[in-house]
C-alpha cells in the first residue's frame, strides 16, 4: 500500500481551451473564456455571459472519434479530458494493474433530456435519451473509452463534487484498493442549471468579479477535467513522473442552509483546517490559495472569513480562477486542481480577473496580475450546495 | 479486515418494511409492471415546517435515516453517506417541466434547490447539526455499494459511527415513459423470479438506511464484512471466480454461506449471468431472491442488505424469498449478489455477530 499519492497526468477542456496546453496559454495570457452564449439554447442567450467550450457537439464527436448517438455533451467532454490525462500520465490501462475511474457530475444527461423530454410524451423517437440521463452514464462512457477499467463510481455533491472524487481516489490508493485512478468531474451547460442559478438570482449579467466589493454573482461555465493519481509504489515501479503530490484533503459540512454558506464560513474553516492537519503543514507554509471564489456575495464573503480564521493576518497570495472558466460546478474542483498543478510546475499564480475593490468587511486583496514566483504548496477550496465543503492541498513533486 | 457493525436499520419500500415487526409475512403485489413505495405518515419522523417543502425522496430518506438512528440509540454520527441513482427526480422533473412549459419564465428556485443529488444527505446533516464528512454517490447499481465501501475505509481512518443509505424515487411520468420504452413487464405473481424468459423489469423505488459502527455493541444486529463491485464482468464463470476470491479474502468458501440473496430482476437479458451462476450457488449454498418483493431500482441492494440483516436476526428464510427447496439450518453468513442491468454487479457479505 502506498502512503503517498501523486498526480501523474492532467486533462482538461473548458472555455479557456480544449486541452491542457491551450488552457495554460489562456491562463498565462490572462485571457478569459467567458463570453457571449453560442451553443446553449436559452431565451436569455443575449442577456447573460457564460464560459462555454468553443466546440459544437458535432465537433466534439469528431474529436472523440465516436458517432454513437447515445453520447451527449457531458460524455464527450468527459471522455476527452479523461483520455488526455491518461495519455499525459503514460499509464497503460491494459497492463493488468487495477485502474479505477471516479467521476462526478451534477447535471449529468440533463442537457439532452431537456431537449427531448416533452417530445417523449408524444413520440417514441428519443425515449432512449432516458438511459443516458443519470450521473453514472458519462463515467461508464469514460471507462469504456479508456478500456480495461476495473472500478467505477460517481460522486455528486454539487460544486465540491470533483474535489471529493479526487479525495476518494487518493484514499482508495492508500487503502490498496486500486493501483491508479482517473479522477475528476464534468458538467456541460444546460438550460436546467442556467435557469436554476438564475432563479436563485446569483448570476452576474456581466463578467463575474470574485472577491470584489461590488461583485454581483457568478458566470456559469462548462467543462471537464481529470487527473491520474498513483501511489508511490506503482509510480516507482513503472518509473513514471509525478507532477504533484496530494498531501492534504478534507470534507466537512457547513450544516447551515441548503444553498447558502454560513456567514462565518464554519464548514469551510473546518475543511481547510482538517486538510492542513493531514498535510502536516502550518498555515504559513501555504504559498498560494486557489479559492472557490464564485463571485456571489455570499460565497466570497464566507470564504474570506474562513480564510482569515485560518490564516489570521498572514493570508497567502490567493486568486479565484473562475473569471477565466466560469463556474463549472461539478468540474470546478478538478479544473482548479489542473490549474494548481500548472501553477506549481510553472511557478505562476494566475490572476483574479475583474477585481478592483476589496470587500469592506475583510479587506482581502487577490493577485490581479500574473505573478511569477516559486510555489511549493497550494490550497484549493471547493464548496457546494448542501453545505458541502472540501479542501485539497497540492505539493510540488 | 475492518468490519462494520449494523446498529440500526430503517427501510421504506413497496412492502410494510417500515414496521419493525414485518418479516415478509404479508406481501403487497406489484402494480402490474411497477411498484410504488408505501410511504408512512411522516409527522412522527420529520418536523412539520421541514416536511412541507420536502420532495418524496427527501422525506423517505430522512424518515428511514431517523428510524435507523432511533434504533441505534445515538444522537450524533461521524459521517453521512448516501447513494442514489436518480437523486431527487421528482423535484428535477418539476423544475424541468416548469422551464419547458413556461419558456424559462416565472420559475421559483425550491425544486431546483432540492433537485441536487446530495439533498437528502445534507438535509440529514442540517437536522442533526452534523459538520462531518458528507458524501453522495450517484453511480447506477453501485450507488449504495459505494457508500459501504467508503464507510469501511472511514472506519480504518478513525471514524466510529456512520449513517449510510440508499434512496430512490420515481414519478408517474417516468414510469409512463419507461413503459413506452419497453423496459417493463408485468410481475406474474409474488413468487421468486429466477426463471424469466422474457425482457422487462418491474421499476420500483424505496430507501434503506443503516447506522454502522466500527465496534460491536449490545445494539449490533449483524456485521458487514466486505463488499466488492464488478463492472461489466464478461462471463458468469468470471463472476464465480471473483466471488470465490472475495470469499477467500474473508476466510470463507461458498458452502459457508447459509443464504445467498440474488438480484434477479425478471429481465431475461439482465438475469442471464445470474441464471448461469445459480446451479453453482444452489449446490453449495441456499439461493433466494428479493426483487419480486422490492422491485428493481438503482439502490435495490440497500433493500437486499436490510433483508439480510432481518434473516440473520430471525434465523429463518421466509418461503416467499426462497429459490432452493432446502432450508438453511442456521443463518450465520448471508451473501448478496446484486446486479443492475447486467452491467453493475456486486457482492456484499454479512454475518451474525
Amino acid at each position: 500500500m502506498s502512503r503517498r499519492v501523486y498526480i501523474t497526468g492532467l486533462g482538461m477542456i473548458s472555455a479557456i481551451g480544449n486541452n491542457v496546453p491551450e488552457s495554460f496559454l489562456s491562463l498565462s495570457q490572462s485571457k478569459t473564456g467567458i463570453g457571449k452564449i453560442n451553443h446553449l439554447t436559452t431565451r436569455y442567450k443575449d442577456e447573460f455571459l457564460a464560459g462555454e467550450i468553443k466546440l459544437s457537439n458535432e465537433a466534439l464527436a469528431d474529436l472523440v472519434k465516436d458517432n454513437n448517438p447515445a453520447l451527449n455533451r457531458n460524455s464527450y467532454i468527459a471522455m476527452l479530458a479523461a483520455k488526455e490525462a491518461v495519455i499525459n500520465s503514460g499509464i497503460d490501462t491494459n497492463d493488468g494493474l487495477r485502474t479505477g475511474v471516479i467521476s462526478s457530475t451534477t447535471v449529468a444527461g440533463m442537457g439532452k433530456t431537456e431537449l427531448y423530454y416533452k417530445e417523449m410524451f408524444e413520440k417514441d423517437d428519443h425515449l432512449n435519451v432516458l438511459d443516458t440521463h443519470d450521473c453514472g452514464d458519462s463515467t461508464e462512457r469514460i471507462a469504456d473509452y479508456l478500456g480495461n477499467v476495473d472500478y467505477v463510481t460517481t460522486i455528486s455533491t454539487a460544486c465540491s463534487s470533483a474535489a471529493n472524487a479526487i479525495m476518494l481516489g487518493c484514499r482508495m490508493i492508500k487503502h490498496g484498493q486500486l493501483d491508479r485512478v482517473v479522477v475528476g468531474g464534468v458538467d456541460a451547460l444546460s438550460k436546467f442549471t442556467f435557469n436554476g442559478f438564475n432563479t436563485l438570482m446569483i448570476l452576474d449579467r456581466e463578467w463575474c468579479k470574485p472577491f470584489d466589493e461590488n461583485r454581483k454573482g457568478l458566470n456559469l461555465g462548462e467543462g471537464a477535467a481529470f487527473v491520474v493519481i498513483e501511489g508511490e509504489n506503482t509510480l516507482n515501479l513503472r518509473k513514471g513522473k509525478a507532477l504533484a503530490e496530494v498531501v492534504g484533503y478534507a470534507n466537512a459540512n457547513d450544516a447551515y442552509h441548503q444553498t447558502a454558506s454560513s456567514p462565518e464560513g464554519y464548514g469551510a474553516t473546518l475543511a481547510i483546517q482538517q486538510a492542513l492537519t493531514m498535510s502536516g503543514l502550518t498555515p504559513s507554509q501555504i504559498d498560494y490559495i486557489n479559492m472557490h471564489g464564485t463571485g456571489t456575495p455570499n460565497n466570497d464573503l464566507s470564504e474570506s472569513f474562513a480564510t482569515k480564521a485560518i490564516f489570521g493576518n498572514q493570508v497567502p497570495k490567493f486568486s479565484s480562477t473562475k473569471a477565466f472558466t466560469g463556474h463549472t460546478l461539478a468540474a470546478a474542483a478538478s479544473i482548479e486542481a489542473v490549474i494548481s498543478v500548472l501553477s506549481l510546475q510553472n511557478s505562476m499564480i494566475f490572476p483574479n480577473l475583474n477585481f478592483t475593490t476589496a470587500i469592506a468587511e475583510t479587506g482581502l486583496v487577490p493577485e490581479t496580475t500574473l505573478v511569477n514566483t516559486p510555489l511549493n504548496t497550494i490550497l484549493s477550496n471547493s464548496f457546494g450546495f448542501g453545505g458541502n465543503c472540501s479542501s485539497l492541498i497540492f505539493k510540488k513533486a | 479486515m475492518t468490519k462494520a457493525y449494523i446498529n440500526g436499520i430503517g427501510c421504506i419500500s413497496p412492502q410494510n418494511s417500515i414496521d419493525s415487526e414485518w418479516f415478509f409475512d404479508t406481501i403487497n403485489p406489484a402494480k402490474g409492471d411497477y411498484f410504488d413505495a408505501i410511504e408512512p405518515s411522516y409527522k412522527e419522523f420529520i418536523a412539520p415546517n421541514l416536511l412541507r417543502r420536502m420532495g418524496r425522496a427527501i422525506k423517505m430518506g430522512v424518515a428511514a435515516g431517523n428510524i435507523a438512528i432511533q434504533q441505534a440509540g445515538i444522537e450524533k454520527v461521524d459521517a453521512i453517506i448516501t447513494g442514489t441513482g436518480l437523486g431527487c427526480f421528482e423535484d428535477s422533473e418539476r423544475f424541468l417541466l416548469a422551464i419547458l412549459n413556461n419558456d424559462e419564465q416565472f420559475l421559483t428556485p425550491t425544486s431546483f434547490i432540492q433537485s441536487t443529488h446530495n439533498t437528502v444527505g445534507s438535509q440529514i446533516a442540517l437536522i442533526m447539526k452534523c459538520h462531518d464528512y458528507n458524501f453522495t454517490y450517484v453511480h447506477r447499481g453501485f450507488s449504495f455499494e459505494s457508500t459501504i465501501q467508503d464507510a469501511l475505509m472511514l472506519f480504518e481512518e478513525g471514524k466510529e459511527t456512520i449513517l449510510v443509505g440508499g434512496i430512490e424515487e420515481h414519478t408517474p411520468n417516468f414510469v409512463i415513459l419507461n413503459r413506452r420504452a419497453h423496459k417493463f413487464q408485468e410481475l406474474q405473481s409474488n413468487t421468486p423470479i429466477w426463471k424469466s424468459t422474457t425482457p422487462g423489469i418491474q421499476m420500483s423505488e424505496g430507501t434503506a438506511f443503516f447506522v454502522l459502527n466500527k465496534n460491536k455493541t449490545d445494539k449490533s444486529l449483524a456485521s458487514v464484512d466486505g463488499i466488492q463491485t464488478l463492472y461489466k464482468p464478461k462471463t458468469s464463470a468470471d463472476i464465480l471466480n471473483k466471488l470465490r476470491s472475495f470469499l477467500k479474502l474473508h476466510g470463507l468458501i461458498l458452502s459457508d454461506i447459509d443464504v445467498t440473496l440474488m438480484g434477479f430482476s425478471d429481465d431475461v437479458n439482465f438475469d442471464q449471468k445470474l441464471q448461469e451462476l445459480l446451479p453453482s450457488i444452489e449446490k453449495e449454498s441456499v439461493a433466494a431472491c428479493y426483487k419480486h418483493v422490492c422491485g428493481e431500482y438503482h439502490t435495490a441492494s440497500a433493500f437486499a442488505m436490510w433483508t439480510a440483516v432481518k434473516l440473520i436476526e430471525k434465523q429463518t428464510l421466509p418461503k416467499v424469498l426462497a429459490i432452493s427447496d432446502k432450508a438453511p439450518s442456521k443463518i450465520k453468513h448471508v451473501l448478496i449478489i446484486n446486479q443492475y442491468l447486467g452491467i453493475n454487479y456486486s457482492f456484499t457479505l454479512l454475518s451474525q455477530c
